[in-house]
């Protein structure tokens, strides 16, 4: 084993050290706490959430939006970085795919949960049942669930691929160790790797080409979602702009998580050579730069909603911005998009006390902005017998953090087993570094 | 007890450049039935190995037109004629609304193909190769290159072949034999 990589892979094949398991032992009473609201869901029906008419859709779509804007941003991120071969992609990329997997797997929880009979989720796939009834195929629900599971199948393929030769890497130390049970578990996964040269070719044509396949998915996947909300007549969402707003104010969210993430693993462990000080910079400034694109999405909704719109638009924008949603708006703005301008300061941006609340804020801003669409845009009710005003209960709170704890026992439990950075590119950057040393 | 007949003879080598040379001389030598090993791509060596990753991609492409033709074809057919459900007038055959789902899963059969497509092609997932009774080659996964002669060429001869591997400067050669 050279030295270089040795890290990685001990970090994946040691024990658990306290820190690790106190943390997974958190998520996983999180978890449990996700268990919870969702029998009480399955079991009492969805009355035990807060939403009625007018609200429909409370913190269950807020959630899904929101979940599906991080994995969108995050394997948004790792595919550029695998199709334009950059030299960050060594460091970042395994768990920007995981993060992706990650909150694609909290995101579908969702949909199927906010249908009122889930048993019954089924039926949103064409089969010839004996209702002899088919999916109505105009309908973004139903894009939706094909964009949903193209999503999963998609951005697990993307993470699969990578992680082939990774895991015949973890196979042969753990056989050299004398691991047994450990190498046949790494070695089924690795499918018989043996590092071929020729099958490395095949093999980096199939993972840039899912990469690529990932892109065109990912606006596909949060524009179905917007389009749910276009489709509507209701004045605050039925708006062309919607789909783009959507992905725009989507991109802090993953980037903040993935920089967040990148912050603590270097940390917790010890991966300083792998996610250098160089990548870190690279990863916060992305991040002030997708918050600069969301402030433009931002201003560009309010200066046409509020000059260009018809009045009943107009209204509904103001009720949102200025009325009794503005401090869900203002605060989307000041987390999302005015926080991490911060990280233009290079010595703000350079430490991890500053990065990681700053990413992790950002994701909450992007939260608060699908809060401002989703309840907020429903604030000008147009029935005179006026709904009282949307409060999300205890069940919802407790599906909101018990999804979160499930992307984080998700985490930890692939940064444990799985190689976090990808072994196999460290070992061919650095090829080509001393190759490039030589010839000088 | 007489060993096993050998399966082949390899050269193990430290760097990628040894490997390169090594898989180069090999073909210009004639070795036919051969094959590299490394912890990382080489695309040198895949090169000389005439290595081709077009057919990922058309088997990629021609999966992935196929899923988008099956899904539009399916949903033209329940709307169309199975199942015609006339919605204020608008046209059964809407196709614009056909599009985002046939779209979907187009690129869900593009990507599969892709992964189950180089699969193929790699002829794996495998439970055994006889490579992996070769003496040191979990290291092929880490940090060392291999150079595989298969008993299958024609020019394979147990002796001439480790001599031949011996003239290309690696770490050590030794005969591949079946466990």
């Amino acid at each position: 084993m050279s030295l270089s990589t040795a890290p990685v892979v001990a970090a994946t094949l040691r024990p658990g050290g306290w820190g690790f398991r106190i943390a997974l032992l958190l998520a996983l009473a999180g978890v449990a706490v996700l268990a919870g609201a969702v029998s009480t869901l399955l079991v009492l029906g969805i009355g035990v959430w807060g939403n009625n008419i007018p609200y429909v859709w409370g913190f269950d779509l807020i959630a899904y939006a929101w979940w599906i804007g991080i994995a969108n941003a995050a394997s948004l991120f790792a595919a550029v970085l695998v199709l334009r071969r950059h030299g960050l992609r060594t460091a970042v990329n395994r768990f920007a795919e995981a993060v992706a997997l990650a909150a694609v797997l909290a995101a579908a929880l969702y949909p199927i949960l906010h249908l009122g009979r889930p048993w019954l989720f089924g039926w949103t796939i064409p089969y010839p049942a004996t209702t002899r009834l088919w999916p109505q195929f105009g309908s973004p629900l139903v894009w939706d669930f094909w964009g949903i599971m193209a999503h999963v199948v998609v951005t697990s393929l993307f993470w699969f691929i990578g992680l082939i030769p990774d895991l015949a890497t973890l196979r042969d130390r753990a056989a050299t160790e004398g691991r047994w049970a450990m190498a046949r578990a790494y070695g089924l996964f690795a499918l018989g790797w043996r590092g071929s040269v020729v099958h490395w070719h095949r093999h980096q044509a199939a993972y840039r080409l899912v990469a690529a396949l990932v892109l065109p998915l990912l606006l596909s996947a949060q524009t179905v979602v917007a389009l749910e909300f276009a489709t509507t007549l209701v004045p605050a969402w039925h708006q062309a702009r919607l789909p783009v707003h959507v992905v725009v104010t989507g991109l802090p969210s993953g980037i903040g998580v993935v920089l967040a993430m990148a912050a603590v693993l270097r940390q917790a462990l010890s991966l300083e050579r792998f996610v250098d000080a160089e990548d870190m910079d690279l990863l916060a400034r992305l991040l002030a730069c997708a918050a600069l694109a969301s402030g433009a999405a931002y201003a560009h909704e309010l200066v046409t909603g509020l000059y260009l719109e018809d009045p009943e638009t107009r209204a509904a924008l103001a009720a949102r911005a200025f009325g009794t949603g503005a401090p869900a708006y203002w605060g989307a703005v000041l987390l999302a998009v005015l926080l991490p301008q911060l990280l233009w300061r290079q010595g703000l941006r350079s430490r991890a006390w500053v990065v990681i609340p700053v990413g992790l804020l950002a994701a909450a801003g992007v939260w608060l902005d699908r809060w401002s669409l989703v309840v907020g845009g429903l604030l000008r009710e147009r029935l005179p017998a006026h709904a009282v005003a949307y409060a999300p209960s205890p069940a919802e709170w407790a599906l909101l953090g018990g999804s979160a704890a499930l992307f984080a026992a998700a985490l930890l439990l692939f940064g444990r087993y799985i190689p976090v950075v990808a072994i196999f590119e460290i070992r061919h950057e650095e090829t080509l570094t001393e190759a490039a040393e030589e010839e000088r | 007890m007489s060993q096993p007949p050998p399966q082949g003879a390899i050269a193990e080598f430290t760097e990628v450049d040894g490997l390169i040379a090594a898989v180069r001389a090999a073909r210009a030598a004639g070795w036919s039935r051969l094959d590299a090993h490394a912890p990382h791509p080489v695309p040198e060596a895949a090169e000389a190995l005439g290595a081709r990753a077009a057919p990922v991609a058309w088997i990629a492409v021609a999966a992935g037109i196929f899923g988008a033709a099956t899904a539009y074809g399916t949903e033209w057919y329940l709307s169309v004629h199975d199942y015609p459900l006339n919605v204020g007038g608008r046209p059964m055959d809407a196709w614009p609304v056909f599009l985002p789902a046939a779209y979907i899963v187009g690129v869900l059969w593009a990507a599969a193909a892709a992964l189950l497509g180089m699969l193929r092609l790699n002829r794996l997932p495998r439970l055994h190769h006889p490579v992996f009774q070769a003496r040191g080659f979990h290291r092929a996964s880490q940090d060392r290159y291999f150079l595989h002669l298969s008993a299958e060429d024609p020019l394979f001869e147990p002796e001439a072949a480790l001599e031949f591997l011996r003239g290309l400067a690696p770490l050590r050669v030794s005969v591949v034999r079946a466990a």
